[in-house]
């Protein structure tokens, strides 16, 4: 498992873009589109780095809780599982799994501190039962593989490290999309790199020939990841509350 | 869904006939129980409970890591997780497990206490290589179990998987493949016996090679019947340090040396050396004769590699798997417990005892522990032995030897009483012939362990016995 991704429950659960594009029938009713689904999560996802700084932890804890907040809602819809609530409550899991625990106290004083709209501020509690929850909607599935594992060793091989800096924000960048759940981790890395040359002008045709990779799917990753930087970037605090009240609709 | 009166009783509780409790640590119970659904009709499952916490934190992270890494591993000398299950209304953790009637440390405990005979080679060395197989599996998956001990090594009785051990309680367990923080820092790991002699000196960063200075106590163990090293434990102390464990230690192995172990003089606690160990003295008696092996025999050859003081040195579980020793008659097979030669009667390992008064809420239906009085067919004491965890201290469980109510709820009468009469009901714990399964389990015994085995990796085996 931890040797190889390929044996991985990780590996196993790689989806489809059709099947992470899916809203949730609870969801639909509630008029949620494609486009409001992607701007709760990207919301979420910085919700969660934001409460992950206060609470100080490394990246990798605030990875694979983002990859929990969106494998989640592959499964189960925003409207029976309170995305303000499964937020923090993946940052919490995800601090259990990565072995750099934080107290759910510390999570509930930031939520307090940080927000002033209600609908952010939770109890102790309910992060507590949201936990249980959070395990069974994961099938108690639990180990992700990152892209920034292979990215060092990667970026020694071809001899660039010095594109560490634009991979590694490229990296970061990724989990605001839904790429951690449909590439294998170490295809997201090389996309990285392969942006992270071309915007440095790097010539890495040759040393991406020689790993025999599929450049056609590292090629679509990168689309994809240009493509979010020229629609996405950040979504107003109009268009995420739009989406917001829609599912606080009581149906 | 629970009825009216029991509202609080998840579902998943109904495919299961609670029959006792069978361990208990710190995390919580485990409990003995048998399959109702239609698939695994009877079959035993053990279920370890975590108690859940309403106002503090949550699910513990030992019950995160242990079911995030059994999540993943599959190996026939893992344990096997079956299913997870929550109660939301107390916030437990359930995991359900195959049951494993037996441990080592029961079966050398059986030898010891009771058949007063050595175990048998083959069974020895099949357990030994069985344990090496797993862990290998799980060395090379970039996990260290930290934790093995007799207890924890847990061998299938009756069954189709008769005689298979299986590596148990990965509570403790870590990947160390990419670690965000150093091994050490989740405090000191592996029950003193057992543990390294770089763990007890301060070692930030170690290695799988913990396991096998571990699975070495445990080979001298199974050929001794006695614990190889038993150091008093200094508790309530931060400090890794424990003087007593490394004594037992150099009192067999000798001092170590710079010269034997290069990296020895970076550790923090021979660095400091306060209490003076560097400059003790020790008479040698030699491994060979604390454990009675020639020193020319392999089988102690393979023992002192395991116990080698420097880890980059010491035998890995690849390594051991193919040692002389395991090429040697006898050949080491799937089922450790049949007998190794014609005509040899199998030892008769008593089942689990099975505390049939707690249910799965961990109350008791009887009040207080009570002395047992004689006309009852209870032994004053039994031992409650643990299936996946850690074995509490003191081992002794008081039984309370009232008459249990029938039908009590979720348990099925029929069951309760016929466990409990194999499981310890049973003046001094002789173990007892079972009666009705007699015959067909002595046509399983008498099965080659290794014929008829899909290739499970098992060295050749040459001439079987019959």
């Amino acid at each position: 498992m931890a040797a190889n991704f390929w044996t991985s429950s990780h590996s196993k659960q790689l989806l489809d873009q059709e099947e992470v594009d899916t809203v949730q029938p609870a969801d639909k009713d509630k008029g949620i589109t494609l486009d409001d689904l992607r701007v709760v999560k990207l919301h979420m996802t910085n919700h969660i780095a934001r409460l992950a700084q206060q609470v100080k932890v490394r990246q990798r804890v605030i990875a694979t809780a983002v990859a929990y907040f969106r494998r989640v809602y592959t499964r189960r819809s925003m409207t029976e599982y309170d995305p303000c609530l499964v937020a923090p409550t993946c940052l919490y899991l995800a601090s259990k799994a990565e072995e750099s625990t934080v107290p759910a106290k510390l999570l509930v004083f930031w939520l307090k501190k940080l927000y002033a709209d209600d609908r952010y501020k939770f109890e102790i509690r309910d992060i507590l039962e949201m936990e249980m929850k959070l395990l069974e909607a994961l099938d108690y599935y639990l180990v992700i593989y990152h892209p920034y594992r292979a990215l060092t060793p990667l970026l020694q091989d071809a001899g660039m490290t010095d594109l560490t800096v634009p991979a590694l924000s490229l990296v970061n960048d990724t989990y605001k999309m839904d790429l951690i759940l449909i590439y294998p981790p170490y295809m997201i890395s090389l996309a990285c790199i392969y942006i992270a040359s071309v915007l440095k002008d790097k010539d890495t045709n040759s040393w991406f020939e020689e790993l025999r990779v599929d450049m056609n799917v590292i090629k679509n990753i990168s689309m994809e990841i240009l493509d979010f930087y020229d629609n996405y970037k950040l979504p107003t605090e109009e268009r995420v509350n739009a989406a917001m009240n829609k599912l606080a609709v009581k149906t | 869904m629970g009825d009216g009166t029991r509202s609080n009783r998840p579902a998943w509780l109904q495919q299961y006939d609670l029959v006792g409790k069978i361990g208990e640590g710190t995390y919580g119970l485990v409990f003995l129980a048998k399959s109702k659904l239609a698939s695994n009709k009877g079959k035993c499952i053990a279920i370890k409970k975590f108690k859940g916490s309403k106002d503090g934190d949550g699910v513990s992270p030992t019950a995160i890591r242990e079911i995030m890494l059994l999540r993943e591993i599959s190996h026939e000398n893992v344990v096997k997780l079956v299913n997870v299950h929550i109660n939301h209304s107390d916030m437990s953790l359930y995991l359900a497990f195959d049951y494993a009637e037996h441990d080592i440390y029961e079966i050398i405990k059986h030898h010891r206490e009771k058949v007063s005979q050595p175990i048998k080679e083959y069974t020895v060395k099949s357990l030994l290589w069985q344990l090496l197989n797993g862990l290998n599996y799980l060395h090379s998956n970039w996990i260290i179990h930290r934790d093995l001990k007799p207890s924890n090594i847990l061998v299938m009785g009756e069954g189709d998987e008769q005689g298979v051990v299986k590596i148990a309680d990965f509570g403790l367990a870590r990947i160390y493949q990419a670690p965000l923080k150093p091994l050490s820092d989740n405090g000191v790991v592996v029950t003193i016996w057992y543990r390294a002699p770089e763990l007890l000196l301060g070692a930030k960063h170690y290695t799988s090679a913990v396991d096998m200075w571990a699975v070495g106590c445990i080979f001298a163990e199974l050929l001794t019947l006695k614990p190889l090293f038993q150091g008093v434990e200094v508790k309530a102390t931060p400090n890794p340090f424990q003087l007593d464990q490394l004594e037992k230690i150099f009192k067999v192995l000798g001092h170590p040396t710079q010269e034997k172990w290069p990296t020895l003089v970076n550790l923090p606690c021979w660095q400091n050396d306060q209490q003076h160990i560097q400059s003790r003295k020790y008479d040698n008696p030699g491994l060979h004769s604390v454990v009675h092996l020639p020193q020319k025999t392999p089988a102690y050859d393979l023992l002192s590699k395991m116990l080698e003081y420097d880890p980059r040195k010491r035998v890995t579980a690849a390594q051991a798997l193919e040692h002389e020793y395991f090429r040697i008659e006898p050949p080491p097979g799937r089922n450790a417990l049949v007998p190794s030669q014609p005509g040899e009667k199998a030892v008769n390992y008593p089942a689990r005892p099975v505390d049939t008064t707690t249910d799965f809420e961990g109350s008791t239906s009887v009040q207080a522990s009570q002395p047992v009085s004689s006309g009852n067919a209870v032994s004053g004491s039994l031992a409650a032995p643990s299936v996946v965890a850690a074995r509490p201290v003191p081992r002794q469980m008081p039984m309370v030897g009232m008459p249990r109510m029938p039908g009590a709820p979720g348990i099925a009468a029929f069951n309760l009483s016929s466990q409990a009469s194999m499981a310890g009901l049973n003046p001094n714990n002789i173990p007892m012939p079972r009666a009705a399964s007699q015959a067909h389990q002595q046509q399983l015994r008498r099965k080659d362990p290794g014929m008829g085995m899909p290739n499970t990796g098992y060295p050749q085996q040459k001439s079987r016995r019959f």
